[in-house]
């Protein structure tokens, strides 16, 4: 069994994909791998926010109400707005001018995060992020038959909280008929293949303060993501922390408790949205929305707690005994 | 006196025409109870020929632990970071 494995960067984060055996009359995996490539070097040049010239912020930029876009674009901003939805408005993608206020104005790929340790001491008290009242996402509308997005004129979109996730899943389409595959896209991971399910990939889940594993997923389908606080993290211009991950609410850096949330879902923007709903909500509220399909959090001291299918211990089925009695 | 208790013995015809008939008193007394199923051999128990049969079977008792994979759901098993990776080196979830 062999499988071709790419590695590469791009979107500001590594990507590396790896694919099986291609089915009847399917391109070889090099081929495929090498669109994939490509298909991810054109989502970030249209998708981008830190590139002038893409496609994303002309749209932000564009003074009319409704703009036309194209099905990239619209179906990012479909995505979105789903994670919105699905997050109760945790995951909010129109907090650009927040985030920006916040320091984070360009990209920061390569950079290294300012200490996360010497962050916690000096956050302020923890406590659960929360939707915003104004809910500014629900001002977006997607005209899928006109080919253009409705919104209030300056209303700007971000789709940092969900576009990894979606580049990994749309290539997953696209390898559908491979024996196996893995799209890992900065850590937002999708797999599927046959194969996959009866090998099943091992996923490894970084501890965000360490930097080591800090636990092994075996995955045969899905996807699996993680957020955290260690990566873009820095001083504001106040010299206060700041991380990228805001309360929408406060449109603050959110100090919830948690550092790290690892989530799994039927998707990998199901599992992104997760990841960061999980971490916005504290511990308490991780707990909660990762119960149903799985993760693991990562708490402020470091200590991991695995949560929902992943904390509870395999079934064990016991083969009905017949009795002496039942023998007469 | 001596010759008195010789004089007493049975004869070597009666021995032996004692002896069979003996046997044969015997014999006809075992036939008698197989016959009625009073089996000397199995005095003592409840067991007969008509009577219930208790079956023993050997029970091997196995556990088997299952991994169940939830319809629609990851296919999924977890375990400590020390488990060793199943093809290529594994992939790496973290923040970016």
């Amino acid at each position: 069994m062999s499988e071709h494995d790419i590695t590469f960067d791009a979107m500001g984060s590594h990507v590396r994909l790896l694919i099986g055996e291609p089915g009847p009359e399917m391109a070889p995996a090099a081929e495929a791998a090498e669109m994939a490539r490509r298909f991810i070097f054109d989502f970030d040049l249209a998708l981008s926010r830190f590139k002038p010239r893409s496609e994303l912020c002309a749209f932000n930029e564009d003074p009319r109400e409704r703009v036309p876009a194209s099905p990239l674009l619209r179906r990012a901003v479909k995505a979105g707005l789903e994670a919105a939805e699905h997050s109760g408005g945790l995951v909010d993608p129109t907090l650009l001018r927040e985030i920006e206020g916040a320091g984070y104005q360009s990209s920061r790929a390569g950079m290294t995060g300012a200490p996360l340790d010497e962050a916690l001491a000096e956050a302020p008290p923890r406590r659960a992020a929360s939707p915003s009242p104004e809910q500014r996402w629900r001002g977006f509308e997607i005209d899928e038959e006109a080919g253009e997005i409705v919104r209030p004129p300056g209303l700007r979109f971000d789709t940092g909280g969900t576009g990894k996730g979606l580049a990994a899943d749309l290539i997953a389409i696209s390898l559908r008929g491979y024996s196996r595959f893995i799209v890992d896209c900065g850590g937002d991971i999708r797999i599927g293949g046959a194969d996959a399910l009866v090998h099943p990939y091992e996923v490894f889940v970084e501890h965000p303060q360490t930097g080591e594993r800090a636990h092994v997923l075996r995955l045969g389908s899905g996807g699996v993501a993680t957020s955290g606080l260690n990566v873009r993290i820095w001083r504001d211009a106040d010299g206060r922390f700041a991380h990228h991950l805001l309360d929408p609410a406060t449109g603050e850096p959110a100090w919830t408790g948690l550092v790290g949330a690892t989530a799994l879902g039927d998707t990998a923007v199901e599992a992104e949205t997760l990841s960061k709903a999980a971490l916005l909500s504290g511990p308490e509220g991780g707990r909660r929305l990762l119960a149903d399909r799985g993760g693991l959090l990562v708490h402020d001291g470091g200590r991991i707690e695995l949560v929902g299918p992943l904390a509870a211990a395999p079934r064990i089925r016991l083969p009905q005994i017949p009795t002496l009695e039942g023998a007469h | 006196m001596t010759d008195a208790r010789r004089n007493r013995r049975p004869g070597p015809g009666a021995v032996l025409w004692g002896s069979v008939a003996l046997f044969g008193v015997l014999f006809a007394l075992l036939t008698y109870q197989l016959s009625i199923g009073a089996d000397p051999s199995l005095s003592g128990s409840t067991a007969t020929a008509t009577g219930p049969v208790q079956v023993r079977k050997v029970i091997k008792r196995r556990i088997v632990t299952t991994v169940v994979p939830t319809p629609g759901k990851n296919s999924i098993v977890s375990g400590p970071a020390s488990s060793s990776s199943y093809g290529a080196e594994p992939v790496t979830t973290s923040a970016s």
